[in-house]
């Protein structure tokens, strides 16, 4: 039972959460020593004070490790988080060794945490966990990634991690990236106190800088007399700033466009996020399928993201093209959505309805036009320059093969610049089909336009209520699975208009509606009913017998599909009501938390 | 031994794995020694109750010890050093003091005052030295002042020590305690006896005129952070020096043998050797206890060995070899360092699960 954490966001591994003591902390978060409080004067800044006293939170209560005394029972009380004594093992320590020294944690009603290892670790009922031999960890990105997400996923979600004595202002975004949620100012002192002057983007020798490249109140003094205590103070500040930034990422959805750019001042961060890619699974978990927040696509690292590697799995593998009319590729607009843009408005005027327009973009690989609205098609930025990366080529190519495989056009016209020429002659070749070239020097030009629509010329127009029905079913099929558009809405009328589309049956029920910021389809009652009886994937959840509204909390939850990510549709089901809504957690925190909102009920209906 | 208590079969669990490891590690080293060759033999200088004096010491190859072939002690790489298949016979033992005596004479002008002998084992266990080699060694360094033999507390034995001060010569028993707290020394060092049979063996060697014990500490074993070394040390030698019969202290900072469990977690980044400040503020803090207190750091200021900064690691030592020799704490008002600052932050700051702070 977790009562003194929760987690209010979730942006890939990375959490805000609330650490909740007499006075709350909200984590990530920079703690210390109860006892490391203020000094006499309260005010944190007298001279025999700690370097973070007044800036980390006085929260954790540590009565010592059981190595060299027999431990007392522990005490603790509400207004710290106290570490249940026990044997830490350092990094390295045999396996045979942990076994047999492994602590047997009692049961505490104040707020506790368990000291743990990569190998050990196992949920033991407490709010926080606390790793131990993380200087092993630190530095070498494949011991730290397995170890993260070995212990990530053994303790409960709702508690929180403690890594204890590796946090550095570099460190500390990528640490908190990969799940981390307190972190302790040790290392940034020792740090200061060799004379180690840190930053978020590396550290220097106190000895070689000139001017102190920081504004923190520490740094606000005659450089020569700015000596190693004051740099444990800066090292702290700089520390806790870090972790400011970390916290508005968060907030934002947005941590991870802040990583790939920070971890780039140290080889293990890189590396560390480039592993935690490639351990898809984990992060897959805990991103959540849509947000307000925009994607920056500005390295190379961004074709790797959860969110763009789901989409073009999605559009791979679950889409289906209704269309009998010839595909024209063309390259994305900077403006989104694609729509609105000039070079795209000229376009249409050159397709009018005779051809399906797929946008080809780096880095989310190919959009189909009822797609477009859809998170992230619209939701990005990239940095256009003309000029592709191998990588790049490489990851559209493949995109637009496993479409081209999936879909069947009579036709393919490729209405692109020269600089997508190599990716579509890929294609071509690896599938031996031919494409059709309308492009003369750039895709606006009146040649090209004129070539684009006299190639298309015999073709016959698709009408609105054909396109609006495919773009109701296409997204269907993108955001619930293979064939659920078809499964979901076999009769169906549509109300409304771009964009936001309204589902009806053919008896006049409402079904659904796209959703305006994120294209994405969200049920009524009577949709989420025939979700449940079609052959689509559904995604449930069993709750206790209570009527749900507003929000479901996670103890209120029995059980809860594996698959349910946040952001998802979720039907709601228990001996008192039936409901539909949006998960706010993932359907495996559902499962196992005991704190949290973890859904927004939309509609509900009494059961009797 | 060990008490029955209700940690009885904790402590064996823990024994058993520590075991375990330490076989495994150990088997790595395919080494072997020539049983007519002692381990090693060297002179030096040593602070004893009769002042200063010159030293033979003597690490005996008597086919080592019989804990570290069960497993032994996590700290500890000298059974890598013993023979193969076991015990080492008379006629060999004799030939490896030879060695040690030719040895003597021809590096140094006089005869050592003081003989020291280590087996990696218990000189006592008649299992390891036969009682005819003991009578022979007793006789061959009759002529000394002082003779030093290591064992551990269960053969400590008044008539074995009267067999030595019959020579005439003061006789102390090196034990190797490494620490006055049971619990650190069955699951940090994995060894088996308690400080009770510490004490009894005190009793045993006063019993006889002119013999004594000399206990031996390890400061840092594996697992403990540098602040609870540091206590664990201030303790110990408090405890050691209340215990009539022991008049020495030689605490010694961990070091990391090639073939142990300590090697392991060293190269995992999951230990470091003590620093040389947390040595001399032991020897500091216990500067006014009634017996002598020595370290003598081995390798120190290397990354294996005890260390500071690099800076000052020659000065710290030199510090601690004054203070060997004169037992006087100012000696560590000469010596400073801005590196003071970072041992003091990893002292107040590092835990066993945040351990090492610092390298
Ligand atoms: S320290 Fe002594 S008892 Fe322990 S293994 Fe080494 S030689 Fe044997
Ligand atoms: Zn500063
Ligand atoms: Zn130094």
């Amino acid at each position: 039972m977790t009562d003194y954490f929760e987690v209010h966001e979730r942006d890939g591994a990375a959490r805000l959460a609330e650490l909740r003591l007499d006075s709350p902390v909200t984590t990530p978060a920079l703690v210390t020593d109860a006892d490391r409080a203020d000094d006499a004067d309260g005010a944190g800044q007298g001279p025999d004070a700690a370097p973070e006293a007044g800036v980390a939170h006085p929260v954790l209560s540590d009565p010592g490790s059981g190595w060299a005394t027999e431990p007392d029972a522990p005490e603790g009380d509400d207004s710290r988080l106290t570490i249940l004594p026990a044997r830490g093992f350092p990094a390295g320590t045999p396996d045979e060794v942990q076994d047999a020294f492994e602590p047997e944690y009692p049961d505490v009603d104040f707020p506790s945490a368990a000291v743990v290892s990569a190998t050990t670790a196992t949920d033991h009922g407490t709010d926080a966990y606390v790793l131990s031999g993380a200087h092993g960890l630190a530095g070498h990105a494949r011991a730290f990634v397995d170890a993260m997400i070995g212990v990530r996923e053994a303790i409960p979600p709702d508690t929180a991690l403690y890594l204890p004595g590796v946090a550095t202002p570099a460190n500390v975004a990528t640490l908190v990236y990969a799940g981390v949620d307190l972190v302790d100012a040790d290392r940034a002192v020792v740090r200061g106190t060799q004379g180690r002057y840190l930053t978020v983007d590396g550290h220097q020798f106190l000895e070689d800088l000139d001017e102190l490249p920081c504004a923190c109140p520490a740094c606000q003094q005659p450089r020569e007399e700015f000596d190693r205590e004051d740099c444990a103070r800066h090292n702290v500040n700089a520390l806790a700033a870090a972790l400011k930034t970390v916290r508005r990422r968060i907030r934002d959805g947005r941590l991870r466009d802040y990583i790939e750019g920070q971890a780039r001042h140290e080889q293990w961060l890189t590396a560390t996020f480039r592993r935690l890619d490639q351990q898809y699974a984990y992060l897959e978990e805990r991103t959540p399928i849509l947000r307000q927040a925009e994607i920056t696509a500005a390295t190379e690292d961004t074709i790797r993201r959860v969110e763009i590697q789901r989409f073009a799995e999605r559009v791979t593998s679950r889409y289906r093209n209704r269309f009998d009319n010839p595909l024209v590729l063309v390259p994305c607009s900077a403006r989104k959505p694609y729509t609105d843009s000039q070079s795209h408005g000229q376009y249409h005027d050159a397709v009018q309805w005779r051809a399906h327009k797929v946008s080809m973009t780096s880095p989310i690989g190919v959009v189909p036009q009822e797609l477009e609205l859809t998170y992230p098609a619209q939701h990005y930025d990239s940095v256009v320059t003309g000029r592709w990366s191998a990588n790049e080529i490489e990851f559209v190519a493949n995109v637009l093969e496993r479409y081209l495989e999936r879909t069947d056009y009579p036709r393919v016209i490729a209405h692109v610049p020269e600089d997508y020429r190599p990716i579509c002659e890929r294609v071509e070749e690896s599938l031996g089909t031919e494409f059709t070239y309308t492009v003369e020097d750039h895709p606006t030009t009146t040649d090209s336009l004129g070539n684009l629509a006299s190639e298309l010329s015999g073709e016959l127009k698709y009408g609105k209520r054909e396109r609006q029905h495919n773009t109701v079913r296409a997204i269907a099929d993108y955001q619930f699975g293979d064939g659920a558009g078809d499964a979901l809405f076999d009769d169906l009328t549509i109300r409304g208009s771009q964009p936001g589309l309204q589902a009806h049956d053919g008896d006049g029920n409402q079904l659904a509606v796209v959703v305006r910021p994120y294209g994405t389809l969200a049920f009524t009652l009577a949709g989420a009913r025939r979700w449940v009886e079609s052959d689509a994937p559904t995604k449930r959840v069993e709750i206790d017998d209570f009527v749900p509204h507003g929000s479901v909390l996670a103890p209120g939850i029995v059980d809860a599909d594996e698959s349910i990510r946040v952001g998802d549709e979720v039907v709601f089901e228990g001996p008192s009501a039936f409901a539909v809504g949006r998960a706010e957690m993932t359907g495996p925190e559902m499962a196992r938390s005991s704190r949290g909102i973890a859904a927004h009920i939309r509609h509900v209906d009494e059961r009797d | 031994m060990s008490q029955p208590s209700p940690e009885v079969y904790e402590e064996g669990k823990g024994m058993d794995a520590h075991n375990k490891v330490m076989r495994e590690v150990r088997s790595r080293n395919d080494a072997s020694y020539d049983p007519r060759e002692p381990t090693r033999v060297w002179l030096d200088e040593d602070n004893t109750p009769d002042w200063f004096v010159t030293s033979l010491t003597i690490i005996l190859n008597t086919g080592g010890c019989r804990w570290a072939r069960a497993g032994g002690c996590t700290m500890c790489g000298y059974v890598a050093e013993s023979v193969d298949g076991g015990s080492v016979a008379h006629e060999d033992l004799m030939a490896q003091i030879d060695a040690c005596l030719d040895h003597e004479a021809e590096n140094a002008d006089d005869p050592a005052q003081q003989i020291k002998i280590y087996t990696s084992g218990s000189f006592l266990d008649e299992r390891e030295v036969p009682a005819e080699t003991r009578q022979a060694i007793a006789e061959t360094f009759g002529d000394r002042d002082r003779i030093v033999v290591e064992s551990l507390p269960d053969f400590v034995d008044r008539e074995k020590i009267r067999e030595f001060t019959e020579q005439g010569l003061q006789t102390d028993v090196a034990i190797g305690l490494e620490t006055a707290t049971d619990r650190v020394r069955r699951d940090c060092v994995n060894k088996y006896f308690d400080f009770a049979d510490f004490e009894a063996a005190c009793a045993e060697a006063s019993a006889v005129d002119g013999g004594a014990i000399k206990a031996y500490l390890l400061m840092k074993p594996p697992f403990l952070s540098e602040g609870e070394a540091v206590e664990d040390m201030k303790r110990s030698v408090r405890r050691c020096l209340d215990v009539e019969g022991c008049h020495t202290v030689s605490m010694n900072p961990c070091n990391v043998q090639n073939y142990t469990m300590v090697e392991d977690l060293y190269h995992d980044g999951g230990y470091r050797p003590p620093w040389l400040w947390s040595v001399a503020e032991v020897l500091e803090d216990t500067a006014d206890v009634d017996g002598i207190v020595v370290s003598d750091p081995v390798g120190h200021g290397s990354d294996r060995g005890p260390h500071n900064c690099g800076d000052c690691d020659d000065r710290v030592q030199r510090a601690i070899k004054d203070f060997d020799e004169r037992q006087d704490p100012s000696v560590f008002d000469q010596v400073s360092c801005e590196c003071e600052r970072t041992w003091e932050a990893v002292v107040e700051r590092e835990r066993s699960y945040s351990l090492p702070l610092a390298r």
